[in-house]
């Protein structure tokens, strides 16, 4: 089914019905059935002396489906999105010829927004307010969701651009309707009315301990920083972040909990990581990975007599939680995979993967062992996740092929 | 007689009668200017360079955001206006992470044949 705008230039002659019972919505979202009839052949583009229609459509054959992707800067999102267009096939890129410093990456299914374009103060204006860009007040929430509304309907958008060097917002960019959007950023669960249009969405969680550790790794080269300077941005930001940013999480419908090691006592180094997965129940198109049993409780070390293990090993654990009053299924991963072995093993272990042969995870993580993450949870969890949302659009996909039929004819 | 079915709108407003093609997204104030242009907080018009800023300008950026935040935050640790500050310190490390890694990924002449395919030296044999 096409997600089609249909326009007229001149008065329409045709007869049109506009069905509105409600039973033509297919649970996603409230659409209306149009019916064309003329004596004349179909087309998509059609022109003559009494009409002429022009019939939009975007992303080929079906409408724009949308993921949410939050977490703070520096969080590792951007791996995570690198992870994810691999897993849809096809590597992501810059818009050719546009702005360099452009926010945005397109693939042949996927395109990616950043949402600090929508920053409606650049940085001159949050200085001089004394807001940061965690804060609601320095967001044009209304342009975001108008925008991403418009891109789920079909139609492009001239998107504004942030240009992180010079903190001004440069000329817009055209983003054109992709199969799937992805809209990354501080704030793409904080508005309701851009919430609801989200198909699927992930918050990225990382501890305190952990984030500390990784900007030190990230920001201890550059010149000027030093341990206190990468401590007083964190803390600085920290309220704000607590009370703009980390609620979201409650509505996420995937949650990827990155947190010290449990396997060695008091470990602070931040190298090896006990990385969650929190997947909420009940959400349509997604079912959860789990370990051996649905719906049991596990705790399994896969390293002993068939698989050996160096220090300080794995762990994994399995089970049904409470999450910000919410229904999850939650997988665990602790510890990092030092040979190929180790990894093949887990995959072969795990359940509903949604992948498309055996041991995609595996290459998928081969792939990209170049990227953070490659060896532990963050990375096993990221791929599984690229995999549960390629499913979900393709579940989406087959179910809009299968309703407008019947829907009309309601 | 053809017809056309399942046409989905998803949103009901048809546009019927519009003069132009179906561009009706508003943008805010804070947003597009002509070409090449940028709209400081000040309110002043400046022409920003189509090229990519190299890691080591932004590198400069951040050394200097760290020593401003430093300041601000002498006098009163607390502010907003330290609190921001502190947050360009972190918007301008990150970016420069993200410059350090394209810069680490991009090869010039696989840049150039992205774009320049057909030219003598980006052209492949395969005999």
């Amino acid at each position: 089914m096409a997600a089609c705008t249909v326009y007229s230039t001149q008065t329409l002659r045709t007869n049109i019905s506009i069905p509105t019972s409600s039973k033509t919505n297919v649970g996603l979202h409230q659409k209306q059935v149009l019916f064309f009839t003329t004596n004349q052949k179909n087309n998509s583009r059609r022109t003559n002396s009494n009409k002429r229609y022009l019939i939009t459509c975007g992303a080929g054959d079906s409408q724009t489906i949308v993921i949410g992707l939050a977490a703070d800067s520096g969080c590792g999102k951007s791996t995570f999105m690198r992870r994810l267009t691999s897993v849809f096939g096809g590597a992501a890129e810059p818009p050719k010829g546009g702005n360099p410093d452009s926010n945005t990456l397109i693939s042949d299914t996927t395109t990616v927004i950043c949402l600090d374009d929508y920053h409606s103060l650049d940085r001159t204006g949050r200085k001089e307010k004394g807001v940061t860009a965690l804060d609601p007040k320095a967001n044009d929430f209304d342009l975001m969701y108008e925008q991403v509304k418009a891109i789920k309907d079909g139609k492009s958008v001239q998107k504004p651009i942030y240009n992180h060097v010079t903190g001004l917002l440069d000329a817009p960019e055209l983003i054109k309707p992709p199969k799937i959007l992805v809209i990354e950023g501080l704030h793409p669960m904080y508005d309701s009315r851009v919430r609801e249009l989200l198909d699927f969405s992930i918050y990225l969680d990382i501890s305190n301990e952990v984030k500390f550790a990784w900007k030190i790794q990230r920001d201890m080269a550059e010149r000027g920083h030093s341990l206190e300077s990468i401590k007083a941005s964190i803390e600085a930001r920290k309220p704000d972040f607590e009370a703009y940013i980390d609620p979201q999480k409650q509505y996420a419908d995937a949650v990827i909990e990155v947190l010290p090691t449990q396997l060695i006592p008091d470990d602070n180094e931040g190298k090896i990581l006990r990385v969650r997965l929190i997947q909420k129940e009940g959400v349509k198109y997604f079912s959860p990975v789990y370990l051996f049993d649905e719906g049991s409780t596990i705790s399994w070390i896969p390293c002993g007599r068939k698989l050996t293990c160096s220090y300080p090993g794995i762990k994994f654990f399995y089970g049904p939680e409470t999450y910000k009053g919410n229904e999850v299924s939650v997988v665990e991963m602790d510890g990092q995979f030092d040979r190929l072995d180790e990894l093949i093993y887990v995959e072969s272990h795990l359940s509903n993967l949604s992948s498309k042969f055996y041991g995609e995870v595996t290459q998928q993580m081969l792939k990209h062992a170049d990227f953070p993450g490659s060896n532990n949870g963050t990375g096993l969890f990221q791929t599984i996740v690229g995999l549960k949302i390629r499913d979900l659009f393709e579940q989406i996909v087959a179910s809009r092929a299968e309703t407008p039929v019947g829907a009309a004819k309601a | 007689m053809a017809t056309i079915s399942g046409l989905s709108l998803s949103n009901p407003r048809l546009l019927f009668n519009s003069p132009g093609f179906p561009q009706t997204i508003k943008i805010s104030s804070a947003s597009p200017l002509s070409t090449r242009q940028t709209l400081t907080g000040s309110g002043r018009m400046k022409i920003v360079q189509p090229v990519r800023a190299a890691p080591e300008q932004i590198s400069k950026k951040v050394e200097e955001s760290i020593k401003s935040a430093q300041e601000t935050c002498a006098d009163d640790p607390v502010s907003g206006e330290c609190v921001a500050a502190w947050d360009e310190v972190e918007e301008l490390s990150a970016a420069a992470s993200h410059a350090r890694d394209r810069k680490k990924e991009s090869d010039p002449l696989e840049d150039y044949c992205k774009d320049n395919p057909e030219t003598d030296e980006c052209k492949t044999y395969d005999n």
